[in-house]
C-alpha cells in the first residue's frame, strides 16, 4: 500500500462514488426496464413501438455516446429553456454524477426491459392455465405463480446486466466526476507512476464486480433450490 | 457353437457411480451369432454394462474382453473392440448436422479410410438394408423417430461389427413407429448378427432372443431362453418383474 | 430549442471520415480476439491445470474490469517500465491506435472464448457419443462433430459480441483517436451542437449494428439448414 503514496483515501472516497452511482443508476435501469417490458406485452401498438424503438437505439448506440448526449444535451437543453427566461445567463452546468447515473440507466435500462420481457413470456404457459383452472384470479395467479417464476428466469440476464451497468461507470471519468479513474489521472500527474495507479483502479473493479458475480450466484442457487435434488 | 471361442466375456466386473454401486459381479458370455436381450427394472445396469461393452462407460474390476481384446486403458485395444462393435443409442444421436448419407460415411471415411465413392456405396447399401434408401440427402431432424433410428442402425453396420449393442431402441418411439424398428432389427438376427439388445418389448424378446437376461440392481439375476424365462422364473425377483410389465 | 438538421446532414460525411478508423479498431481487433479467444478455449478445455489456470484467469480479469481502465493501463500505464519504453514492442505501444487494438483484442479473446465455450457445451453429449461407439477419435470427433454445431450455437451471442465491439471502439477517442466517436467530439468542441453531432455519429453506429445483425442472421439461418427443416 506504499506504493500508492498516500492516495489510498482518495480512491476510497472515488469507489464510495462508483459504488453510489451503481446503485442509483441500478434502480433507474429497473424502473425504467419494467415499464419497457409493460410496453412491449402492452398489446398497445403505440407504446410497442416507442420500447421497440428505445431498446433498438439505446443496444445500437455506443455507451460513451449516450453518456455525451445526455450530459452535454442536457446542458444545452437546460441552458436554452432558462435563458428563454433569463437572458443574462450564460451556461447551466448539469451534474455530472446525475446525467452519468441517467445515461447508464438508459443504456442499462434497454436490455432489462428485454430481460424482463423474456421472463414474462418464459413462464410455462401451463402453469398460468393450471393457476386459472384452480380459481386463483388474474392477481392472485401474477403474485403466486408468475413473479415466483420470473425472478429466476431473469437472474442470470440480470446479473450480467448489473457488471456491465458496473463496468459502465468508469465511462463518468471522461465527463469529470471524480471518482477512481480521475483519481489515478491525478495520482498519475504527481507520482509518475501511471501503471501503478490505474492497476488499483483496474483491481478495484475486478474486486466489486467478484463480489456481485458471487452475490448472484448465490441468489441463483438459492432460486434454483426446488430444481435440484430430483434424482 | 461351442466350441468356438465367445466374442464377448465379462468376468466379475463391477462399476462404481461414485458411491453408488451399478454393476456387481456381471458375468456373461457370448457366443457369435448369439441375440441376447437383457430386461430389468431401471437403473437396474443394463445400459451401464452394455455401454462397458464399447467402453463408453469404464469398468472399475473384473475383466471385459471382446472378440479376444481385453479392454483396458490401452487406446489400441478400445479402438480394436469399437470396431468389432456397433452401437444404437435410445436417443438415435445422429449428428444433427450431417445429412443421412453423411452420417453414414463420416466413420467409414475417419476410422476406415475408405474413399468418398466406396463409403457413398456402403451407406446406399444399408440405406436400402433398413428401407430407407430415399432419404439420404435429408437432415435427420427432416426424418421421424422411426426413420432415424433406422439411420442409426444403417450408420453402426456401415462398419460391418460382428457385435451389435441395442440400448433400448425403441424407448424414445412413438408407438406406432416401434414395429418398423423392430422389423430391421429381427431381420438382422435371422441374417445371424450377434447381439445384445436392452429392451421393454418383450414379445421381440419372446420371438428373436435365445436367452434372456434379467438384471436387478446391479446383478445378472437370471438369465435363460425365453420359453423357461417366461414360464418358469426362478427368482422372486424375475417373478415380480414379470408380473409388473406383462399385468397390463 | 431548435434542432437543426441541416447540421445533421452537414456533419454525417465529416463523421464517415472517421469511420475508416473505427471499422479499422473493430474488424482487426474481432480478428485477433477471435484467434485469442480459441486458443483461450482450447486451453480451457483441455484438462491439463497449468493450461486450464492461465486461461481461467485471463478470462476473469479481463471479463472483470471496464474496458475503459484497460486501455488507460495499456496506454497510459505500460510506458511506466523502462523494459517497455526498451523493448521491441515499444514502436506499437506508443501508438494509441495499437493499444487500443490490444486492449479491445484481449477483451475480445476472454468474452469470444466464453461464448464458444458456450457453444462446445451446448453441443448433445449424445452425438460425441456416438462418435466415440463409431471408433472416432476425441480429436477428429472434436473437428467433425462438436466444431461444426459449437459454431452454430454460438453465433448469436457472437453476433452480439461483435455490436458490443462496436460500441467500445467508441472508447478509442478517450485516447485523442480520431475515429468516429473523436471526430464526432472535435466537431462538437467547435460547434457546440451536441444532439445534432452526437446524434449522428449514434445514427452510423445503429446502421453498423443493424448490418452485423442482418449478416449474422442471414448466416445464421443458412447453418441452421438441418434443423426443424419442413417435412
Amino acid at each position: 500500500m506504499s506504493a500508492l503514496a498516500g492516495w489510498g483515501d482518495d480512491y476510497f472516497w472515488g469507489a464510495m462514488v462508483i459504488l453510489r452511482l451503481f446503485a442509483v443508476s441500478l434502480i433507474i435501469a429497473v424502473i425504467i426496464g419494467l415499464i419497457g417490458a409493460a410496453m412491449k406485452l402492452s398489446g398497445n401498438r403505440l407504446a410497442q413501438t416507442i420500447a421497440n424503438a428505445y431498446t433498438v437505439i439505446f443496444r445500437g448506440t455506443p455507451e460513451l455516446l449516450v453518456l455525451l448526449i445526455v450530459y452535454f444535451g442536457a446542458a444545452v437543453t437546460l441552458t436554452a429553456i432558462v435563458q428563454s427566461f433569463d437572458a443574462n445567463v450564460k451556461f447551466i452546468d448539469i451534474p455530472p454524477f446525475w446525467a452519468g447515473a441517467f445515461a447508464i440507466a438508459l443504456i442499462v435500462g434497454a436490455y432489462m426491459t428485454e430481460t424482463f420481457r423474456g421472463a414474462f413470456l418464459g413462464v410455462d404457459s401451463g402453469h398460468v392455465e393450471a393457476a386459472r383452472a384452480l380459481g386463483l384470479s388474474n392477481f392472485q395467479t401474477f403474485v403466486y405463480v408468475r413473479i415466483p417464476q420470473m425472478w429466476r428466469l431473469a437472474l442470470p440476464n440480470f446479473g450480467n446486466h448489473m457488471l456491465s451497468l458496473m463496468k459502465d461507470t468508469a465511462l463518468i471519468s471522461v465527463i469529470g466526476v471524480e471518482e477512481i479513474v480521475f483519481v489515478a489521472e491525478m495520482a498519475t500527474t504527481v507520482t509518475n507512476k501511471p501503471f501503478t495507479m490505474y492497476i488499483v483502479v483496474a483491481f478495484i473493479y475486478l474486486c466489486i464486480t467478484t463480489v456481485i458475480t458471487l452475490a448472484v450466484m448465490l441468489l441463483e442457487k438459492y432460486a434454483n433450490k426446488h430444481l435440484v435434488g430430483g434424482k | 457353437m461351442s466350441e468356438e471361442k465367445p466374442i464377448i466375456v465379462l468376468e466379475n466386473v463391477c462399476k462404481y457411480f461414485g458411491n453408488f454401486k451399478a454393476l456387481t459381479d456381471v458375468n456373461l458370455t457370448v457366443q457369435k451369432g448369439a441375440r441376447i436381450v437383457v430386461c430389468g427394472p431401471s437403473g437396474s445396469g443394463k445400459s451401464t454394462m452394455i455401454r462397458c461393452i464399447n467402453r463408453l462407460e469404464e469398468h472399475d474390476s473384473g475383466r471385459i474382453i471382446v472378440a479376444g481384446n481385453e479392454l483396458t486403458d490401452a487406446v489400441k485395444n478400445i479402438d480394436a473392440v469399437r470396431r468389432e462393435v456397433g452401437m444404437v443409442f435410445q436417443s438415435f444421436n445422429l449428428f444433427p448436422h450431417l445429412k443421412v448419407v453423411d452420417n453414414l460415411t463420416l466413420a467409414l471415411k475417419l476410422v476406415r479410410k475408405v474413399g468418398k465413392p466406396e463409403a457413398r456405396e456402403i451407406a446406399t447399401r444399408y440405406l436400402e438394408r433398413v428401407h430407407i434408401p430415399d432419404q439420404a440427402d435429408k437432415y435427420p431432424s427432416q426424418l421421424s423417430g422411426g426413420q432415424q433410428q433406422r439411420v442409426a442402425i444403417a450408420r453402426a453396420l456401415c462398419m460391418n461389427p460382428e457385435v451389435m449393442l441395442f440400448d433400448e431402441p425403441t424407448s424414445a418411439l412413438d408407438p406406432e413407429m416401434i414395429s418398423e424398428v423392430l422389423d430391421v432389427m429381427t431381420e438382422l438376427a435371422e441374417e445371424g448378427m450377434t447381439m445384445i439388445c436392452v429392451t421393454h418389448e418383450m414379445g421381440f424378446a419372446r420371438s428373436v432372443a435365445d436367452q434372456i437376461a434379467f438384471m436387478d440392481a446391479g446383478e445378472i439375476v437370471e438369465i435363460a431362453p425365453p420359453s423357461e424365462f417366461f414360464q418358469n422364473p426362478r427368482s422372486e425377483r424375475t417373478k415380480l418383474f414379470l408380473s409388473q410389465i406383462l399385468s397390463h | 430549442m431548435i434542432f437543426e438538421f441541416g447540421l445533421i446532414f452537414g456533419s454525417i460525411p465529416k463523421m464517415l471520415t472517421g469511420l475508416g478508423l473505427t471499422l479499422q479498431l473493430l474488424l482487426l481487433s474481432s480478428f485477433i480476439g477471435l484467434v485469442l479467444a480459441v486458443i483461450t478455449l482450447l486451453m480451457r478445455i483441455s484438462g491439463r491445470w497449468f493450461l486450464v489456470a492461465p486461461a481461467v484467469v485471463y478470462i476473469y480479469i479481463f471479463r472483470g474490469t471496464p474496458i475503459l481502465v484497460q486501455i488507460f493501463v495499456i496506454y497510459y500505464g505500460l510506458p511506466q517500465f523502462e523494459f517497455i519504453r526498451e523493448g521491441v514492442f515499444w514502436p506499437f505501444l506508443r501508438e494509441p491506435f495499437w493499444c487500443c487494438i490490444l486492449a479491445l483484442s484481449l477483451n475480445a479473446g476472454a468474452y469470444v472464448s466464453e461464448i464458444l465455450r458456450g457453444g462446445v457445451l451446448g453441443v448433445d453429449k449424445g452425438a460425441q457419443e456416438a462418435a466415440s461407439a463409431l471408433g472416432i477419435s476425441k480429436t477428429q470427433s472434436f473437428i467433425y462433430i462438436t466444431t461444426p454445431i459449437a459454431i452454430r450455437l454460438s453465433l448469436p451471442a457472437y453476433s452480439n459480441d461483435i455490436i458490443s465491439m462496436t460500441k467500445a471502439t467508441a472508447l478509442a477517442s478517450t485516447v485523442t483517436l480520431l475515429d468516429m466517436t473523436g471526430v464526432a467530439r472535435t466537431i462538437v468542441a467547435q460547434t457546440f451542437a451536441p444532439y445534432e453531432i452526437f446524434i449522428s455519429a449514434a445514427i452510423i453506429y445503429m446502421v453498423i449494428a443493424w448490418m452485423v445483425q442482418k449478416g449474422f442472421g442471414m448466416l445464421e439461418r443458412r447453418m441452421s439448414r438441418y434443423i426443424k427443416a419442413t417435412r
